[in-house]
């Protein structure tokens, strides 16, 4: 284990030094020199694998923990890495059903469709019918991909992160990190990566999903296979669509990108504010839409998760941001554990005012990367902690944002929201323990009012 | 007495005609310019729901129109959502065992 470690600091300084020209040996301009680091760094945690990729998305959505450079460099990260060999994935099969392919499915390709570094996605055929949780039964013949857990990625990612918390521990004891608590973070990659290290919680959250969506024909989720599925492999219906780096070709059949876009963006608004569980993980991968104009949605690897009462506040601070009220975004914003110190109100109020007001993008439309991020980096500016689902959740809208506008550039995803937040903090007015809590204040407001 | 109803029926008039003028001024903010048609902070919350009120008002006013006129209302889906998320559980449940399943099949092969 000593040795990953050695191989961890040459891999980052053989990438690092690769950048000192570009830094100009450390004379280059503050954002040339960041920016060659932050290459740097990215390029390492690729070549490093799984767990630090895992870190380096997690690091992408800490704008007010790291530099503009390297939160920029750590979302472009790939993660597509060479295939293993078919008789690899084999064993797996092998070992998880004690039975080769052929004898689980009617076909199995040996090509893989995709490969990631925990996971490669291969191609097959039922060879009998299976009544899904939710939806129509799968067919004989049906067309299904196997999604197989790497050989040996969940042991090299448990080392990797044992090791990287290591280094971090020492990196804390040097006082170069004032302001984060590397460890803190290394734990919280730990969490979402043996999570998605148990495909059969993916399969969950899929079915989940497609139950929230009963009612709507234009999202659809594979069905899970589950007689096929166990821990390390996820059997699902094979998606047929084009992924938003192919939209030319889908544009091309005529499909409605952008009342896709529109319907999309609804559907994430949906899943935050009505069911509090929305797929967290939405990048151009892991979206297809397809010929018949819906929008498949696959890879349920990461989902964040609300309570009641944090849906309540975050409808609250989406509100806020529809209605441009920079007072109730720093009311409901403490209560999801935001805390800005008294002192420092004023100043965060302005800023946030500013922000509110000036994150129009020149076709009146509302950017609303621009405003999370730089709300985040506010706060950060001020030494407020952000809590880490706050961060997973602006991160995912301003994804949504992303995604949508790749399909529809004028889309004002704000304005998408504006529907949800008003009905639903329309119909809370209602709730009787809120009316028993506000009516006295109410009455006392009227009597004033009318003894004026 | 004759007095004092013609007074509460004035006030109630004055009040309601002011109320009206009010609220009828916040519904066409809401209605105009969405977000960005408004002035921001909290009021603008105020004109965006009474537009969404109005917008239900209107729904609900056709609705006894149709009634009036002897029309059955568009047939309620009669899908109780609290029994659809027990069938839905009960589904996991089943994908569950069926998983749990093909893994005891998997040991029996393995054994024998
Ligand atoms: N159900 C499916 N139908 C069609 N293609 C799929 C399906 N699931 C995965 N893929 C393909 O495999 C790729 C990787 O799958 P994904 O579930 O995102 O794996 P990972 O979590 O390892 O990134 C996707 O980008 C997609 O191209």
């Amino acid at each position: 284990m000593a040795s990953r470690g050695s191989t961890v600091l040459r891999v980052l300084a053989k990438h690092l030094l690769a950048e000192v020209p570009a830094a100009r040996f450390g004379l280059a301009p503050g954002r040339v020199r960041r920016a060659a680091w932050a290459r740097g760094t990215r390029r390492a945690f690729e070549e490093l694998g799984p767990a630090f990729v895992k870190l380096g998305q997690l690091i992408s959505v800490r704008p007010d923990e790291f530099s503009d450079e390297l939160v920029a460099e750590m979302r472009s990260m790939q993660d597509s890495v060479p295939p293993i060999p078919a008789s690899a994935i084999r064993a797996v099969i092998a070992a998880e059903f004690a039975a080769e392919p052929e004898e689980l499915f009617a076909t199995f390709e040996d090509t893989p469709l995709a490969s990631a570094s925990i996971a490669q996605v291969h191609r097959a055929t039922l060879s009998e019918s299976y009544r899904p949780v939710w939806g129509e039964v799968l067919p004989p013949g049906a067309d299904v991909v196997v999604k197989v857990v790497r050989p040996g990625a969940a042991e090299s990612i448990r080392a990797d992160i044992a090791v990287a918390r290591r280094l971090a521990a020492r990196l804390a004891g040097t006082g170069l990190a004032r302001r984060f608590d590397p460890v803190a973070l290394l734990d919280e990659s730990a969490v979402t990566v043996e999570r998605e290290l148990d495909l059969r919680q993916e399969g969950r959250f899929a079915d989940r999903f497609r139950f929230d969506f009963r009612d709507d024909p234009r999202v659809v989720v594979p069905r899970i296979v589950w007689p096929r599925s166990t821990a390390r492999m996820l059997t699902m219906e094979y998606m047929r669509g084009w992924r938003l780096t192919e939209l030319e070709a889908a544009r091309a059949e005529g499909v409605d990108c952008r009342g896709l876009a529109v319907h999309g963006a609804t559907a994430f608004m949906r899943q935050v504010f009505v069911h509090g569980r929305y797929h967290a993980d939405l990048h151009p991968a892991n979206l297809f839409v397809t010929p018949d104009d819906t929008i498949a949605y696959l890879d349920f690897g990461i989902v964040g998760h609300l309570t009641p009462e944090e849906r309540m506040n975050i409808t609250q601070v989406m509100a806020a941001l529809v209605y441009r009220d920079a007072d109730r975004a720093l009311t409901y914003s403490a209560k999801l554990g935001v805390h800005v110190p008294p002192d420092r109100i004023e100043a965060v109020r302005r800023g946030l005012g500013k922000l509110l007001d000036g994150t129009t993008r020149r076709d009146g439309t509302r950017d609303f990367a621009l405003f999370g991020l730089g709300f985040l980096k506010l706060l950060g500016r001020h030494g407020v902690r952000i809590p880490s689902g706050y961060g997973l959740l602006i991160k995912s809208l301003a994804t949504v944002e992303g995604v949508a506008r790749a399909l529809y550039p004028e889309i004002d995803i704000v304005a998408t929201a504006q529907p949800f937040t008003t009905r639903i903090l329309g119909q809370a007015m209602g709730d009787p323990a809120r009316l028993r809590e506000r009516m006295p204040a109410a009455v006392r407001a009227a009597l004033r009012e009318l003894v004026a | 007495m004759t007095d004092d109803v013609m007074r509460f029926f004035a006030a109630w008039m004055l009040t309601h005609e002011a109320a009206d003028e009010g609220l009828k001024a916040a519904v066409l903010r809401g209605e105009s310019g969405g977000p960005e048609g408004m002035g921001g902070g909290p009021d603008a919350f105020v004109d965006g729901l009474a537009a969404m009120v109005a917008e239900e008002k209107e729904r609900l006013k056709r609705a006894l129109e149709a009634r009036a006129r002897g029309e059955e209302p568009a047939a309620e889906r009669d899908s109780d959502p609290a029994l659809e998320e027990i069938r839905f559980e009960v589904a996991e449940l089943r994908g569950r065992l069926d998983s749990i399943e093909s893994l005891l099949e998997t040991l029996v092969r393995k054994i024998g």
